[in-house]
């Protein structure tokens, strides 16, 4: 099934803006099967909560149909950046959830050190590794920054994707998500670059 | 028929939206305590007409009658069971908001009677 016509969602919008009883039901009758699909093509987005967000976007829209611009842009793209961003935010408290229970030392078992170093060598290694973890605790990054550190932690060749889906980017067209995934990654790295130097005992 | 999974979670959701029927068939229902079947059989439809109807705005002021006869001409319903439905939400619910109120200015009453008296008691000076 394809997405509603600029001309479907003006003809609704034209009856949201009288007194026609009907038209909610057509609003969601018209836009929750084309928004749930269009949210589940995320991915990490299950259907219950594409369902969720188009159902929220919806109401968003019932309650203030007065919001809605025509010269802007058509109800079927005013609906689907609505859901997109109920998407994102339940997402990204999600993942923050996530994350926030995985605790970045679990580097030390993701990637063991190699068998032939000395028990001290182990032992300096996990220290060093405690106390970047303090100060990158400490440095008072946002709960999405650290997200993608730690991806840049557990992931050996930290993937596009992994990135995208710990920065929320996943939503953005393919192209610019790629470009926001570099810079960010970049960025990132330099603040680690930043966090090791800060370490007295650092010598690397 | 479409696929419809959305429409029981969105419909389960009208019940808290003011402005849509759904909100007075979860009024009747407090008022009546009668079970989803049971509404649908007094409306004279089945449950996915139901919560169809639930997603409709709810007819007021001076487009009462004709906002009624389009919802009731699309559906195939007879208009009286809903009409009865909602004038009884519009009385009864009423009431109910006006008790609450009641009780919520008994309540703020009662609170500034302490306060006074705590006030009063208060040694002065």
């Amino acid at each position: 099934m394809s997405s509603p016509s600029r001309k479907q969602g003006w003809d609704l919008h034209e009856r949201m803006m009288s007194q026609d009883p009907t038209v909610t039901l057509d609003v969601f009758l018209t836009f929750m099967g084309p928004l749930i699909r269009a949210l589940e093509r995320n991915p990490g987005c299950s259907y219950d909560e594409a369902n969720a967000c188009a159902s929220d976007a919806v109401y968003a829209y019932l309650r203030h149909p007065e919001r809605f611009d025509a010269r802007r842009a058509s109800l079927s793209t005013f609906l689907t950046q609505i859901a997109r961003h109920k998407a994102q935010d339940s997402y990204r408290s999600s993942t923050a959830r996530t994350r926030r229970e995985q605790d970045p030392r679990s580097i030390f078992e993701v990637h063991p050190p190699a068998p032939n170093i000395s028990l001290e060598e182990r032992v300096d290694l996990k220290q060093r590794l405690d106390r970047l973890v303090q100060r990158i605790e400490g440095a008072g990054l946002p709960e999405r920054d650290l997200a993608g550190i730690r991806v840049i932690f557990t992931e050996e060749r930290c993937s596009m994707e992994s990135m995208a889906e710990a920065l929320g980017l996943l939503h953005l067209p393919q192209e610019e998500m790629r470009q926001a995934v570099r810079r960010h990654t970049d960025r990132l790295k330099k603040v680690l670059k930043r966090l090791c130097k800060e370490d007295p005992d650092d010598e690397s | 028929m479409t696929n419809l999974d959305w429409l029981k979670r969105a419909a389960k959701r009208s019940t808290t939206e003011p402005g849509l029927l759904g909100q007075v068939f979860a009024t009747y229902q407090t008022l009546e305590h009668c079970s989803l079947e049971a509404l649908a059989d007094e409306l004279g439809c089945d449950e996915q007409t139901l919560q169809m109807l639930a997603l409709c705005r709810k007819p007021a002021g001076e487009a009462f009658a004709e906002q009624v006869k389009v919802i009731c001409e699309r559906f195939g319903l007879a208009p009286r069971p809903l009409v009865n439905m909602l004038r009884q939400v519009d009385i009864m619910g009423g009431m109910e908001t006006h008790a609450a109120n009641d009780s919520g200015r008994s309540v703020a009453r009662l609170q500034l009677a302490a306060r006074d008296r705590k006030r009063k008691d208060e040694p002065t000076p």
